[in-house]
């Protein structure tokens, strides 16, 4: 019992990271129309960002804000560097995809031609350990999932309460017939780009905090589990892509637990693979 | 030269041809059929490992410092012969992936997930394939019979490699340059438009999934009986990701380019950089920048040369004569001398099949379309009369498109019934409904645009021998007689449209009304005996839009019968009879235009609408 619970609490923290990568990733797609596969390496490139304040001796999670605008930074300006050109020319949208595979091999080896091949961690503390009702945390592992609560919160506020929101779910929905109602589209995209980007970085952060330590192709796998999660919610569904990732977090860890732990990412992508045959439009979730 | 040089010239040789076979097939899936397989070195990865289990002796006998499974020791060609086969039947689970209901980009990414998961499981599990130390000391073929450290035996090895691939090169132009080639090429270019004409994609692509993982199969096969090891390492997904950038590079669609790809990606470049030092201190930086620069070159051809060195050839046929006509002079100056309606038939149908009652050749029961609680189309009941050219109109948001696809198949209905020659088609697949006959349009340009004109004719062409694998790979001579019927139907067709000049045109350069026009032929060329038109005359010029409607009038005399979907007044009261009015995703009123003009309501819905 005592094991169930362990992993559930891992597993918590690992949908807590999860949700807010997956959120960004499958807002991003659902404005942007481009299915970034880049993602995992703008979340290690800001990750590194506050590495190398972490080193200057600033604190991982005034690092982990610098972060968030590096992931903004960069989203941005890969849109409009790389991917919007493309759209603009009437690329479909596989040659984006492959376009973003290029862009992940350029970022990735690139970040890793500078920091090399070797791991490394944030000089942090993991805070004294708390037990709450079984489940054993450490104080960093709460942070991480409080944190995430007010991502989804945040998210959650935008999408239902403000302008911008209605403007994204209208872009959204149907690109051309929102531009035709008035709303500033391109702008909405940029925005989108840089919001979406900062969940990135924060995401990427808080992966690698989470992991304890880190290289600059440690996304690869974990991107994998992100897609799990957001095909699961549905591409484009935001709520979903928070269901997603709490259904894919729980079933990794909880999983790892029981079978050897070098599959559980097996489980997400088993759940990939059957959600994307059976229901391609998505299990969960039907608003965006 | 140094017995060092020559052994290395040997190992570019095996190299070149592992990854000649290797992107012919990636090639003939990506370029030629528009699968994207972005975990491609799976089945590369497959057949190496096939041919290493099945070469390699048991476990046991091995040493057993090595766990695997199978060890069967079988002589040469065997285990090659079997990692063809293992590598096209682990394609077939990956079928589900590529079928109609997932679009191309999520099932690159489901592939792509498979790749990064199937080296994680066979790293990590041990037994079944020695797991991250790889197979080692796996049997070069006829070792037994021959020294494959000595020279004779590598060139032997190299010239047999490239034979190998001159033969794959030989076997992916015959499907590619056949009438079956040029469906995968037309579902390469718009894959919904292919269905709609008749063509089986989950078929199709299973056909090019199964064919490219026996060759990818082969070229492991090759590769691990020269270097007679192979681990995890030496298939990370990104491996994939450099033949991607070979074939595109080198020039997708074409099997030259593909070639090229091979020789300047993998082979070149790879060992070009290999002779860049290492910076002392900075252990893999040149691998690192290696990476970078693949990156690079796929972003950069995507945008400065997507069509690749080698771009893909036009296919002329020997009847389109080239016309000095300007291929984007306007349309309505090519009315002039256009549709002679008067001119015998070129069009062949499906002979409708007889009813016993000569009732409607077409009728719906209460069809309903729901996308998200909205009724697009609500219990819509009608009947098309055979041999008639009916009208269907109504304002934007009718439900007019959502109607027709229905018909066609295109998308399912929620609930209700389709009927066609007394046969309930309603959850039958576009392609078969078009092989019954029942061929539709589309209100936006569906033409095959990296076809020619001609080409796209004859890709609709039914029960044409060339179009199935099995005739494609059985040569031009099985299947010429019916590729030049069907070149004489098209002739006649362009002749009868004012088109014929642009027979060796590509599709996509055409201006508008040309494109309706061939889309129209398309559908003729298809056999059908009933036409479902999405607004064939929307954005043509008046004089060519009332020429496009006697001829579609003659087409009714000869038996063919129309459903269009049409916005404009003038060319229903001229054409159409009976008229069936919708709105609001019902059937508002049926008659001949002049019953409906009387109608207050009918009238009021166009007006309001």
């Amino acid at each position: 019992m005592s094991l169930f619970l362990a992993s559930l609490g891992f597993g918590l923290v690992t949908a807590a990271v999860l949700a807010i990568a997956a959120v960004g990733f499958t807002m991003q797609f659902a404005v942007t129309d481009v299915l970034n596969l880049a993602y995992g390496a703008v979340m290690i490139g800001s990750a590194f960002v506050a590495y190398w304040l972490n080193q200057a001796g600033v604190n991982v999670w005034l690092g982990l804000l610098v972060a968030a605008a590096a992931g903004a930074v960069a989203s941005v300006l890969l849109n409009r560097g790389i991917y919007a050109p493309f759209q603009r020319r009437g690329s479909a949208p596989i040659t984006l995809v492959i376009v973003s595979l290029g862009m992940t091999l350029i970022i990735e080896f690139g970040l890793q031609a500078i920091v090399g091949g070797t791991s490394v961690s944030y000089t942090m503390s993991q805070g004294p350990t708390v037990k709450a009702g079984g489940l054993v945390l450490t104080t960093v592992q709460l942070v991480i999932i409080g944190l995430s609560v007010v991502v989804m919160a945040a998210v959650h506020g935008l999408l239902r309460y403000t302008k911008l929101g209605k403007a994204m779910r209208a872009t959204a929905a149907n690109r051309s017939l929102a531009r035709n109602c008035g709303i500033r589209t391109d702008r909405v995209v940029t925005v989108t780009w840089a919001l979406t980007g900062a969940l990135c970085g924060v995401a990427g952060t808080v992966l690698a905090i989470n992991d304890g330590s880190f290289g600059a192709t440690s996304a690869d796998l974990f991107l994998v589990v992100i897609l799990a999660a957001v095909f699961l919610g549905g591409p484009g569904q935001a709520y979903g892509a928070m269901a997603g990732a709490l259904i894919i977090g729980l079933a990794t860890e909880i999983s790892a637990a029981y079978i050897n732990p070098s599959y559980k990412y097996v489980v997400a992508f088993g759940v990939l693979l059957i959600v994307m045959a059976v229901r391609p439009g998505g299990v969960l979730g039907a608003t965006a | 030269m140094t017995s060092a040089q020559l052994f290395y010239v040997i190992n570019l040789l095996v190299y070149a041809g592992v990854d000649i076979i290797a992107c012919l097939g990636l090639n003939q899936q990506f370029g030629v059929a528009g699968v994207t397989n972005f975990g491609f070195v799976i089945f590369q990865a497959a057949g190496a490992y096939t041919a290493a289990v099945l070469s390699l002796p048991s476990s046991a006998a091995n040493g057993g410092f090595q766990a695997y499974l199978g060890g069967w020791n079988l002589p040469f060609p065997v285990p090659w012969i079997g990692a063809m086969i293992v590598g096209g039947l682990i394609a077939v689970p990956f079928t589900f992936l590529v079928g109609r209901r997932l679009r191309g980009d999520f099932a690159a990414v489901g592939l792509l997930v498979t790749a990064v998961m199937a080296n994680l499981l066979v790293t990590n599990y041990r037994p079944a394939l020695n797991g991250a130390a790889g197979l080692s000391l796996v049997p070069a073929p006829l070792q037994g019979e021959y020294n494959p450290q000595s020279a004779g035996y590598q060139w032997l090895y190299a010239a047999v490699t490239l034979v190998l691939a001159a033969a794959v090169y030989w076997l992916v132009r015959r499907v590619t340059e056949s009438p079956y080639g040029r469906s995968l090429r037309a579902m390469r270019d718009n894959d919904v438009v292919a269905d709609s004409l008749g063509k089986n994609l989950l078929s199709l692509r299973t056909a090019m999934l199964v064919l490219g993982g026996a060759l990818a199969g082969l070229s492991g096969a090759i590769l691990v009986g020269f270097i007679t090891l192979w681990a995890p390492s030496a298939w990370g997904y990104a491996e994939t990701i450099v033949l991607f950038a070979a074939v595109i590079i080198g020039g997708a669609g074409n099997h030259r380019g593909a070639v090229l790809g091979a020789i300047l990606v993998p082979v070149a470049f790879e060992e070009a950089t290999r002779y860049i030092p290492s910076i002392p201190g900075k252990p893999g930086l040149v691998d690192d920048l290696q990476w970078v620069a693949i990156g690079l070159l796929i972003v950069l051809f995507l945008w400065f040369r997507p069509q690749g060195v080698l771009p893909e050839r036009r296919r002329r046929t020997a009847v389109g004569r080239p016309r000095s006509v300007m291929p984007n002079e306007d349309v309505v100056t090519l009315a002039g001398t256009g549709p002679e309606p008067g001119r015998s038939v070129a069009v062949r149908s499906v002979p409708a099949p007889a009813l016993p009652d000569g009732g409607p050749l077409l009728r719906t029961v209460d069809l309903t379309r729901d996308f998200g609680g909205v009724h697009a189309v609500a219990g819509v009941s009608i009947e098309v009369r055979r041999g008639t050219l009916t009208g269907l109109i109504g304002p934007n948001g009718a439900g007019k498109s959502t109607l027709l696809a229905m018909l066609a198949g295109t998308i399912p209905a929620t609930s209700g019934q389709v009927i066609y020659a007394g046969t309930d088609v309603t959850s039958m697949p576009a392609y078969r409904r078009a092989r019954l006959g029942l061929v539709r349009t589309f209100q936006l340009a569906s033409e095959f645009k990296r076809l020619t004109v001609m080409e796209n004719l004859l890709s609709a062409v039914p029960r044409h021998r060339g179009d199935t694998l099995a005739g494609a790979l059985r040569g031009r001579r099985y299947w010429r007689g019916d590729e030049e019927a069907a070149i004489d139907r098209a002739q006649a067709l362009l002749d009868r449209f004012g088109l014929s000049g642009y027979a060796d045109t590509y599709a996509g350069d055409l201006s508008g009304g040309q494109r309706r026009l061939t889309e129209i032929m398309r559908a003729l060329m298809a056999e059908p005996a009933m036409l479902l038109l999405d607004e064939p005359m929307a954005g043509v010029h008046p004089r060519l839009a009332r020429q496009i409607g006697a001829q579609l009038l003659g087409l009714c005399a000869e038996g063919i019968t129309i459903l269009m979907v049409e916005h404009e007044l003038a060319i229903m009261d001229e054409f159409c009879d009976p008229v069936i009015v919708m709105a609001e995703g019902s059937v508002l009123a049926t008659g001949t235009m002049a019953a409906l003009r009387a109608r207050s309501e009918v009238v009021e819905a166009y007006l309001v609408g």
